[in-house]
């Protein structure tokens, strides 16, 4: 029983790292950025050239971030700048993006799975049951990513700056705000976010050339339900995990990778616009 | 009804080159089906082999191209029909052997359970108001569930390493390649023309705008259902064929990731186009079975660059492309539109009841949380009225006018369109009911031509054929009244994108008329148009009003416009109607003075309201 809430509590946290960097980029852009998967995958495959070079693990994170940020901000110069006028093909240019990331770090690194250690090993005595450390310490950092976000985003100048975009942009444009930069700097940030869960979740998983695939759609959909808002997110994050979590005990593993999909794709149904003033 | 009608052949351009197309069609068709003939003497095996797969997958492809490029809903979900399809044969083998009866089985199979999940996806993906992401999102869940389900199914579907080793259809290797060339021929065939026929004409309007057609009272949920369903079961006798051909049914077949490189097969051959995505779809299958034993990855990469290249720069595709370069060698001018003859239609039986109440607002009344933008308007409208809706912005007449025009916008209240309650209805039902809608910024299908256009505007009324293109354009007297004294029966042949702003507005004007409404609203039409356009419509205006006994309900800002033209002014300020009369007694009331200076009636002395 404790081992099941212990389960619900950490998968939400992971489902929520995985989705917050699709989340700035949709809820800024308004486009979805299907090259996320990649960005996951580059995370990771910084993540394992971290413990190659015998840096400590816990710099992993901070590489991936470096990595993904400047990957996905050449590709908004290169690529999504062009396509903001047309949502429906910046999904198709994301989604190529991502086959291209893909095949380059296949040729870079090899097609097999490979590993990463985990920075931190053994259990913890919690409640009466033995549990995962690691899967534990993933929920204090989805708070301080949930932290991080809702500070840069009402604390700061670029903060404002962002929001002006998302209320309205031409307004924000007469108003003298740059809102190329603003977008160049989103994107960054949140392919950077996406490699951050990618260096997160490798001790977790192996590493391979299309491991962010298998993310993807349940990040998407879940970006799709909370409509946008951070905090919708999270509590999406924890009904749908949750949920997920309780099919796959008690049902089955299959039923349980289906659950957010296809849950996510009625709620929509009903509630078209997401749940962000719900 | 043509028999009565007056016949003007307005265009002088011959007859006989409408017939031209059908004719290169049919000539293109031949010499494609002489090559898939005497194909397997020329080509190799291992050719052979590769190219009867590549036509299954266009055949897919093709459905993709119907979807996407021709009526924009963006899918990646034709794979999992195509799996279906061929898992339908793949499981009926395995568990009953090969037969005939067994194949009508399989085919049976196939094509029922197509229908059911199609329709399905198809009820979750379309419904008034429903968002073209949203339908892309449905088409990604579903292979990704389908694929699962084969996953979980044990022997029954051969969980992930597919089906292998039923006996399957005893066909040479000839007779494959013969048939599913003849298959890809006769589907592409099929499918451009019944996208050229008038019944065709819809799907592009609702690519181009899904609002305008459903406020021409076309059910687009209904036609996106029914085009889903068309496309899906093509896309599983595809896979059928597939699978009947290899005799292996894997997971690969229906999952997502197939999905989109059908995507990446049209658009790299140009979306749209159909024999665009043919080609796409036949030259990728044939260049990765050869490079991606030699290069595996690097193949991979350049498909990724090139569709990635192909997106940002050149939408049409390669196709497209060569389109674009082509029309600029020739110059425009040289594209000769199909002549179009108008008639105008018989008039239906004059209303019976004259000057009957046609619009009734009771109570009406709607809030956007606790913000009331209306609260309880009520006013009736009878037929041979024009009525002006006046007050600064914000005032709550463009909501009104939405709140008439859609059954789901209101908050409180009923509303009643030529004695019928609306009800919750969406848009196009209470087009049915006599309402037409003209918006403020000038809607119409840009990538259609005036003619075409005004054809999807009389969709509602004559059944359109899905094999044949006509001619003839029917109009009422006073749509063709519009397109004549505007001009746009010059244009009628130009793309819709082309026209002036005051074209456009008349032509949209052209197209709500098309519909024969007994109540017409306009919101804001002047806006933008200079002094000559604003009398011109005037003029047509008040023709409606007088001869046809329409009742008009317009917005408008301009108020010597609105004293020369209305029989009555209603004036809303807050969200309520404070004033409601005649010319006389609104335009020269203290309280229109105040509304609009913002000043007390004794201050506002010397402002022309």
């Amino acid at each position: 029983m404790i081992t099941l809430a212990l389960d619900i509590i950490t998968t939400a946290a992971i489902l929520f790292i995985v989705a917050a960097g699709l989340l700035i980029v949709f809820g800024v852009m308004k486009i979805v950025n299907f090259a996320h998967a990649s960005f996951i995958t580059v995370g990771a495959y910084a993540a394992l050239v971290t413990s190659r070079f015998g840096l400590p693990p816990v710099l992993a994170p901070f590489v991936a971030f470096l990595a993904g940020g400047l990957i996905g901000a050449a590709t908004e110069r290169i690529v999504v700048r062009r396509l903001y006028r047309r949502p429906l093909d910046a999904i198709l240019a994301t989604w190529g993006l991502g086959i291209v990331i893909g095949q380059l770090v296949t040729l870079a690194f090899g097609r097999e799975v490979q590993f990463v250690p985990a920075p931190i090993s053994g259990t913890l005595a919690a409640f009466g049951v033995d549990y995962s450390l690691y899967r534990l310490l993933l929920v204090p950092t989805a708070l301080v990513i949930a932290g991080l976000f809702a500070g840069l985003l009402n604390g700061t100048r670029l903060g404002l700056s962002t929001r002006a975009v998302i209320m309205n942009e031409n307004l924000a444009q007469g108003l003298g705000i740059d809102s190329t930069r603003v977008r160049l700097i989103t994107f960054g940030i949140g392919c950077g976010l996406a490699a951050v869960a990618g260096a997160l979740i490798t001790p977790l998983a192996s590493v391979d050339p299309n491991m962010g695939l298998a993310w993807l759609i349940g990040a998407f959909m879940l970006v799709m339900v909370s409509g946008g808002s951070l905090l919708t997110l999270g509590l999406s994050c924890f009904v749908l995990g949750g949920l997920q979590v309780l099919a796959s005990t008690f049902i089955s593993p299959i039923l349980g990778g289906l659950t957010i999909a296809v849950l996510a794709a009625v709620a929509l149904r009903l509630r078209p616009q997401g749940f962000a003033r719900a | 009804m043509p028999d009565l009608a007056t016949v003007h052949d307005v265009a002088a351009t011959p007859l006989s080159r409408s017939s031209r197309p059908v004719l290169r069609v049919a000539i293109a068709a031949l010499v494609a089906a002489a090559m898939i003939g005497g194909g397997p003497w020329v080509l190799d095996t291992y050719t052979v082999n590769i190219l009867v797969r590549a036509f299954f997958v266009a055949i897919a492809a093709l459905t993709v191209d119907v979807l996407w490029g021709c009526s924009g809903t963006l899918t990646f979900g034709q794979s999992a029909f195509f799996g279906i399809g061929g898992y339908a044969l793949a499981i009926v083998f395995t568990q009953f052997g090969f037969g005939p009866g067994e194949a009508m089985l399989a085919v049976g199979a196939a094509v029922g359970a197509t229908i059911v999940v199609a329709g399905l996806v198809g009820w979750l993906s379309f419904y008034p108001g429903s968002t073209p992401l949203y339908a892309s999102v449905i088409s990604l869940v579903l292979p990704i569930v389908l694929v699962q389900f084969l996953y979980s199914g044990g022997t029954f579907t051969g969980s992930s390493s597919g089906l292998v080793g039923f006996e399957s259809f005893d066909l040479t290797l000839e007779a494959w390649f013969r048939l599913s060339g003849l298959a890809v021929i006769a589907t592409l065939v099929a499918t451009s023309i019944a996208l050229r026929s008038d019944a065709g004409r819809v799907l592009g309007a609702m690519r181009d705008n899904d609002e305008r057609c459903s406020y021409l009272g076309i059910d687009t949920a209904r036609v996106r259902i029914g085009l889903l369903v068309a496309a899906a079961v093509i896309a599983a006798l595809a896979g059928f064929g597939y699978v009947g051909f290899g005799a292996v049914a894997a997971p690969e077949n229906a999952g997502f990731v197939f999905g989109t490189q059908l995507v990446v097969m049209v658009a790299l051959g140009g979306r749209g186009s159909l024999i665009g995505a043919v080609i796409g779809a036949v030259v990728i299958e044939v260049a990765s079975a050869y490079l991606s034993t030699s290069l595996p990855f690097i193949w991979e990469l350049i498909v990724g660059v090139a569709f990635v290249a192909v997106i940002v720069v050149l939408p049409g595709g390669l196709l497209g492309g060569l389109r674009d370069l082509g029309r600029a060698v020739r110059r425009r001018g040289a594209t000769v539109s199909a002549p179009v003859m108008l008639r105008t239609s018989e008039k239906p039986n004059a209303a019976p009841e004259r000057d009957a109440i046609v619009v009734e607002v009771s109570g009406l009344s709607k809030h956007f949380g606790s913000l009331s933008v209306l609260s309880k308007i009520s006013f009736t409208a009878r037929q041979g009225e024009l009525v002006s809706l006046v007050g600064p912005n914000g005032a709550g007449k463009t909501t009104l006018i939405r709140c008439l025009a859609d059954g789901r916008e209101r908050s409180e209240g009923s509303v009643r369109i030529a004695g019928h309650s609306i009800e919750r209805l969406p848009a196009d039902r209470i087009v049915g009911l006599g309402l037409g809608r003209k918006f403020q910024a000038a809607s119409v299908f840009e990538t259609l031509s005036v003619a075409d256009c005004l054809r999807v505007a009389r969709v509602r009324r004559e059944r359109p054929s899905f094999l044949k293109t006509s001619p003839v354009l029917t109009l009422p007297a006073a749509a063709r009244a519009v397109v004549e004294s505007s001009g746009l029966v010059e244009r009628l042949g130009d793309e819709a994108q082309f026209l002036s702003h005051g074209l456009k507005q008349a032509l949209e004007l052209a197209m709500v008329l098309a519909l024969e409404p007994k109540v017409l609203l306009l919101d804001e039409p002047t806006a933008g148009l200079t002094r000559a356009e604003r009398q011109g419509f005037a003029e047509i205006l008040t023709g409606l009003v007088a001869r046809e006994r329409l009742c008009v309900l317009i917005i408008e800002h301009d108020l010597d416009f609105v004293r020369l033209i209305s029989s009555r002014i209603i004036v809303l300020h807050q969200g309520r109607i404070a004033l409601d009369g005649s010319v006389a007694d609104v335009v020269d009331a203290p309280l229109v003075r105040e509304i609009y200076t913002g000043r007390p009636a004794s201050d506002a002395c010397g402002v022309t309201p």
